[in-house]
């Protein structure tokens, strides 16, 4: 069997908050079509991963390799990442006052194509892309004139991330704890939606605390996080083992 | 409405000037230098007992170089009962001189009239212009004003709200949007006079390089003014270190069954929501605009023609993209 193409990774990756270091040498290799799950106790650095990646300027990178789809990604700008085809769902989306979903997206997507050198959508076209992308988070349309995440729940929070991701149409997605603050119905919207967007030629990494959401959106493989370090990587059931026993028999094993 | 002014279409003003901003169903007024246009006379509007005025008056100030020296003239519009009305007064500078203009508005609101007043500061670096405006309102009149303080040297608004009647409204808020070495200066004084009126105000501004704005307002309720409801907002964004803002709110409230607020703050672009606009591949310089108009929204939101705000917003954005593209064709000479 040919392997798929490398589209992420990570070599002996250390980051830093201030003097106290988060990540202590991370190594990890996604490839196109793959899930892999992260998985990993409070404080192990799940979430400094994701923002790392994203290039979050508030971490610095001591040392390590980054390469995404062919570029040294701790290189890029976070738009630049983005255009490339990274794409972050927060764990606490962002809200923006005053600007509207539809002026957002509109924007994003047309820098989007003005990045791949192709003319701005039309408004019309542009309502007609937005409208069926909602339809996959089962969005109601009158959020895009609302502003960015104000007075949305936290289901809808995540829904409006998992709709931007439609949108944007990345090459890997990163989701941290997407489930967290999801009732039952909202979790399966938000993981069937992602497990739409799923390609061959596209890859996730779902940071998560727990089993649940790995049952809507199966992984490839799964990864423990702790100290800033893999301490076990292993196929789904890892996950399922984790739920049962916690994480105390892989950290002192 | 009575008028002793010559009303002057747009091609009759020197320099080929042309308003951006004409709505369609509007009725232009040019004074110049002080004076309206042909006669030199101050300006005195007067809104008939009744009349509901559709369409906009706009009073269009102009400095021209023919009167380079320091000029000072009133004005005054007067809404009799009942009456109701659309004003836009905007202040522009034709030449380059260090124009110093200062300017009286009184604004009288008799019983139960109404109106929407926006007024369109775009003047020079070199300017100066100190506007003072006095406001009076009777029983059940109800004013709508925003001040768009969009360019200028040293932009100053003293502005003067008596309630005098009961049930009178008042909602008076500005956007300011300072840079280079720019001045300006927000002073109010709201006062509630009987019982039962309502005022608010917000006042936003942007600032950046060496900008200074400085805001104060006073909310004066009266011993006998109960159930008076006052509100008072004002926030700065900063957008650079050597911009200076200075906010003074001030209640004094000599009645004890009042509802009154007041808040001030300033502060900087907001990094998360930035960071949040560039993950999805916003650019950063984009990513600060569309913040800066969604921090000035809630103003131009103030505007109550849809349209007439929808072209502020234009303006708004342009002149924080630093975008008066139209400058060196233009007379104003805004920028």
């Amino acid at each position: 069997m040919t392997e798929n193409k490398i589209l992420l990774n990570i070599k002996d990756l250390h980051a830093s908050v201030g003097d106290k270091e988060i990540l202590r040498g991370i190594d990890l290799t996604i490839r196109e079509g793959e899930t892999h799950a992260i998985m990993g106790p409070n404080g192990s650095g799940k979430s400094t991963l994701s923002a790392v990646l994203a290039g979050r300027d508030n971490y610095t990178v001591t040392s390590g390799e980054v390469t995404f789809n062919g570029h040294n990604l701790l290189e890029l700008t976070p738009e630049e990442r983005s255009f490339e085809g990274l794409f972050l769902s927060f764990q606490y989306p962002i809200e923006i006052p005053g600007v509207t979903n539809v002026n957002f997206m509109r924007t994003a997507v047309n820098e989007h194509r003005k990045h791949k050198g192709l003319e701005p959508l039309n408004a019309a076209d542009f309502l007609k892309l937005m409208r069926s992308k909602m339809e996959i988070v089962e969005m109601n349309p009158s959020f895009s004139s609302r502003g960015v995440n104000v007075g949305f729940s936290g289901g809808e929070k995540k829904r409006n991330e998992i709709f931007q991701m439609a949108m944007l149409e990345p090459r890997l997605a990163i989701l941290d704890e997407t489930d967290s603050g999801l009732d039952v119905d909202a979790l399966r919207i938000v993981a069937t939606g992602v497990n739409k967007l799923k390609r061959p030629d596209n890859a996730a990494i779902v940071i998560t605390h727990y089993q649940r959401l790995l049952d809507y959106i199966v992984p490839d493989v799964v990864h423990v996080l702790y100290k800033g370090r893999i301490i076990r990587t292993a196929g789904k059931e890892l996950a399922r083992e984790i739920e049962e026993r916690g994480y105390d028999w892989i950290i002192n094993g | 409405m009575t008028e002793n002014y010559i009303y002057a279409p747009a091609h009759n003003i020197e320099g080929g000037f042309r308003c951006k901003v004409p709505l369609p169903g509007s009725r232009q007024i040019f004074m110049i230098d002080g004076g309206v246009q042909g006669t030199g006379r101050p300006l005195d509007i007067r809104f008939r007992k009744g009349e509901i005025s559709e369409e906009t008056l706009q009073v269009i100030g102009i400095r021209t170089e023919k009167h380079p020296e320091d000029i000072s003239f009133a004005s005054s519009y007067r809404f009799e009962e009942g009456s109701s009305a659309k004003l836009i007064l905007c202040s522009h500078t034709f030449a380059e001189n260090p124009f110093h203009t200062d300017e009286k508005i009184s604004i009288t609101m008799e019983a139960g009239a109404s109106a929407d007043v926006l007024i369109m500061q775009n003047e020079h670096n070199k300017a100066t212009h100190n506007t003072c405006i006095d406001i009076h309102l009777a029983e059940g009149a109800s004013l709508n004003a925003v001040i768009l303080t969009i360019h200028g040297g040293a932009i100053s608004n003293g502005i003067t709200a008596s309630l005098d009647g009961r049930h009178a409204f008042c909602d008076i808020s500005g956007l300011y949007l300072v840079d280079g070495t720019q001045k300006v200066t927000n002073s109010l004084k709201v006062e509630h006079r009987v019982p039962e009126c309502h005022s608010r105000e917000l006042f936003k501004g942007i600032l950046d390089n060496n900008a200074y704005a400085y805001f104060s307002g006073l909310i004066h309720v009266f011993p006998d003014a109960q159930k008076t409801e006052a509100y008072q907002e004002c926030h700065n964004l900063l957008l650079s270190r050597d911009a200076r803002a200075f906010a003074q709110p001030q209640l004094e409230i000599y009645a004890d069954d009042v509802k009154c607020s007041h808040g001030a703050t300033n502060g900087r672009l907001n990094e998360d929501e930035l960071f949040y606009m560039r993950s999805r591949g916003i650019p950063l310089k984009e990513a600060k605009v569309l913040q800066q108009l969604a921090f000035a929204y809630a103003v131009l939101d103030k505007i109550s023609s849809a349209e007439l705000k929808e072209r502020m917003a234009v303006l708004t954005e342009r002149r924080l993209r630093g975008e008066f593209s139209d400058c060196n064709n233009c007379c104003r000479n805004c920028c």
